[in-house]
């Protein structure tokens, strides 16, 4: 085990809420009467539907066709009945289609025990298949389909494999949560990417948070006849952000271009990686935390995808205070939702709730220039200029600015004293940026 | 934010009030009054309401606080007015103005009114007659015995400048008990110095109320430390070394602590150049400003004839600012441009 260097400049140290959540272990949520299903859980382009209203489908059966090489399947996480297949628009994408499904009928797989399957005999293309028919996307924030990352172009060496256990976000517990039931999944999972991308280099990494894991962690690694390092991560975010933990491992600059012979995985994507290739189970449910103060007991949940977030807060003992805005994701970089109506998806990493007196002191002032932005901007932009110029239109300059660097860590809006939501105005301004650049 | 600012300076306020008597209250009462209808009158044009963000209310205590305490009150009310509406309303409110509001106001004022600008009164406790502050006094006695010799005190010992019954006996004990037996003594009018038993604008008279509420800013890090600890580092280096040279005392006679003291030096470098508003965003430029604040606050109270240098200062600071944040931008590299050009 060694320790790594922190991140070379900026960063933040925001209260971690997570102490209650990180003991408890990982319990199995309800399973819902209706889910909401939207074809575009993955970054890429929609998946095409194979089902229409009135379809009796089982447990894990595909609706949604991966839409050419970057895309992703969906499968429906419960047996049912289609009632309808409709428009639908996420809070954070473009607009795609969901498939409503009704509960009815029997759970084939959930309960029963099941075949191991083995993998280390079959031919490459078959492991990655399978991988590819589960609809494995990356379940750590970015959601690039898991396929597409461990399918290496001929003649290609990977240098350096990543397991990325690092929070991705501060008050969030699933992946410590998950890495401590499920180390042996995980380190499988290890071994089925090495199989892969022969790399040269293996790292797990872990948050300094994380500290009491690696003892077994040690251990899973000898019982699994596996080799690998385990490197300590500084607990300040946005430690777990993909880039930021490369460069801590292999001591380059943040702003030369990232090597791209390396890849990084999350801990919950290897283990949906595991349970694709060894039990042929496709992606239909997902571990998330359940946490912000409103929340009465701040819980890790394993969740059917597309369940309505507002059924989640029943599973943590309800809610202790009038909430005033909820956040899918993490508190840094989670998106706010409309309506306590929106599904679980792939990339539904917790589900933090606000209460009203949180929202108020958060109330927005005037810009005063303090350059605390500029300060914890682990990627050297000066978030107030960027913020100044979208805010005139001038969306042009922004982007030479280095606006299309930004990877919305939201360090810069929980560093702002005016509370300024700096992010959603970045996101708008690439939006509206790439709008211009088309049209 | 601007709020807990102003509670910071409500003892050093209290203070001067509590020196100065009446016509201290009536400054401060008119400056703030007049600061929060005239940012009163801008809501009202320009239909939002900007009262709560408190800047007005801070802008107008902190001109009551550069006044002199029998300067008539057309005066105060002239520089809240231009504080509020031209200097910062007109570039858009609070965050978009470049030069300090405040400061901008007491300039305004001092060039407009030099003469009611240094209607001068003694403190409580100070038996001075006619009243006059010891930066004041200190360059008329220069000018009349010319190269007399000594540290700032001496020379105002020396030209008869008094200095209250309690200073007197404060150093007289602190003389005999602790540092005669180490071989070293204090001079008279230390106490005064500090305590502000003498003469002089209302809110520059208690250095330890003003250093006491800006300790607070600093570890709550509303007011970032650069800034303000390099200017008086800075000017209080250049005061020791070369600020006897311009009188005729030689090298290293300037007596930084008196130079540091007095004046409006403390308020100036905590609640005016530590605003971050007109002051540069990143570290780098913050430094450079610090340093340059304490440069330009020398030249000018040493060879400039704008009373202590330490506005005029600041306000040259902030045209300085714009530049320093454009020199300090981050350059990004082609290479992580993205592909749009």
């Amino acid at each position: 085990m060694t320790h790594a260097t922190s991140l070379s400049r900026g960063g933040v140290n925001p209260p971690d809420n997570s102490l209650t959540s990180r003991t408890a272990a990982i319990s199995n949520a309800a399973v819902p009467s209706l889910a909401v299903i939207p074809l575009l859980q993955h970054a890429g382009s929609a998946a095409r539907c194979v089902v229409k209203p009135g379809d009796l489908v089982g447990e894990g059966m595909l609706i949604g066709k991966a839409d050419g090489v970057h895309s992703a399947n969906v499968h429906s996480s419960i047996p049912g009945r289609v009632l309808e297949v409709r428009a639908w628009q996420a809070p954070d994408g473009p607009p795609c289609q969901a498939v409503v499904i009704e509960l009815l009928g029997a759970f084939e797989k959930s309960g029963r025990r099941q075949e191991m399957r083995v993998w280390e005999s079959l031919p490459r293309i078959d492991v990655l298949g399978r991988i590819q028919a589960a609809g494995v996307v990356g379940l750590g924030g970015e959601q690039v389909p898991t396929h597409l990352k461990l399918a290496m172009a001929p003649g290609r060496a990977v240098s350096l494999l990543v397991a990325n256990g690092v929070s991705c976000e501060p008050s969030l517990s699933a992946d410590y949560a998950l890495m401590k039931e499920k180390a042996r999944e995980i380190v499988e999972a290890m071994k089925i990417c090495r199989a892969l991308l022969n790399p040269a280099r293996m790292v797990l990494a872990l948050g300094e948070n994380a500290e009491d894991l690696v003892a077994e962690f040690e251990r899973t690694f000898r019982t699994c006849g596996m080799t690998s390092e385990i490197v300590l991560m500084p607990s300040r975010y946005p430690q777990g952000n993909e880039q930021i933990l490369l460069s801590s491992l292999d001591g380059t600059g943040l702003l030369s271009p990232p090597p791209s012979s390396s890849v990084v995985l999350n801990v919950a994507t290897l283990n949906a990686v595991y349970e694709a290739v060894v039990f042929d189970r496709p992606l239909i449910e997902r571990v998330l935390t359940v946490t912000g103060l409103p929340v009465a007991e701040p819980r890790n949940l394993k969740v059917r995808l597309g369940v309505r977030i507002g059924d989640l807060f029943d599973e943590c003992g309800g809610l202790t205070a009038e909430i005033a805005k909820v956040v899918a994701g993490g508190p840094m970089r989670g998106v706010t939702v409309d309506s306590l109506d929106m599904p679980v998806t792939k990339g539904t990493l917790g589900v933090v709730a606000f209460s009203r007196a949180e929202a108020r002191a958060r109330r927005q002032w005037p810009c005063i220039r303090c350059g605390a932005c500029i300060e914890v901007c682990p990627w050297d932009l000066e978030p107030t200029r960027l913020y100044k110029l979208i805010e005139q239109g001038d969306t042009a300059t922004a982007e030479r600015e280095g606006l299309s660097r930004c990877t919305e860590c939201g360090c810069c809006a929980f560093a702002c004293p005016s509370h300024i939501p700096l992010v959603a105005l970045f996101r708008g301004g690439k939006e509206a940026h790439n709008r211009g650049s088309r049209g | 934010m601007t709020w807990r600012v102003t509670l910071c300076l409500l003892p050093a306020a209290g203070w001067g009030v509590f020196l100065f008597g009446l016509p201290a209250v009536l400054v401060l009462a008119t400056s703030v009054g007049v600061a929060v209808a005239a940012e009163l009158l801008s809501s009202l044009a320009f239909r939002r309401c900007t009262l709560g963000d408190g800047s007005a209310f801070l802008t107008g205590l902190l001109i009551g606080l550069l006044m002199p305490p029998g300067v008539p009150l057309y005066v105060p009310s002239a520089a809240s007015v231009f504080a509020i509406l031209v200097v910062k309303q007109s570039f858009g409110g609070l965050g978009r103005n470049w030069m300090n509001p405040a400061l901008g106001g007491f300039v305004f004022a001092l060039l407009s009114w030099g003469g009611a600008m240094t209607r001068w009164a003694a403190a409580r406790g100070a038996p001075m007659s006619p009243a006059l502050p010891p930066l004041e006094a200190l360059r008329s006695a220069l000018a009349a015995t010319g190269a007399a010799g000594g540290s700032p005190l001496a020379i105002l010992e020396k030209a008869g400048y008094p200095f209250s019954a309690v200073d007197a006996s404060v150093v007289a004990w602190i003389n005999t008990h602790v540092l005669l037996p180490l071989g070293t003594a204090l001079r008279p009018g230390v106490f005064d110095l500090l305590t502000g038993h003498l003469a002089g604008r209302i809110g520059e008279v208690s250095a330890p109320l003003l250093l006491a509420g800006a300790g607070y800013l600093l570890a709550r890090r509303i007011v970032r430390w650069e800034v303000p600890v390099l200017y008086i580092g800075t000017f209080g280096v250049l005061a020791g070394v070369f600020g006897g040279l311009s009188s005729g005392q030689g090298w290293l006679a300037g007596g930084p602590g008196f130079h540091i003291l007095s004046g409006s030096l403390i308020l100036g470098a905590f609640f005016m150049a530590g605003d971050p508003v007109t002051s540069p965003m990143t570290l780098t430029g913050r430094r450079i400003y610090g340093i340059g604040l304490g440069f330009l606050t020398f030249l000018l109270r040493f060879y400039g004839s704008l009373g202590d240098g330490v506005a005029v200062a600041i306000l040259l600071g902030n045209c300085a600012v714009p530049l320093l944040d454009r020199l300090m931008r981050r350059r990004v590299p082609a290479s992580a441009r993205g592909g749009i050009e």
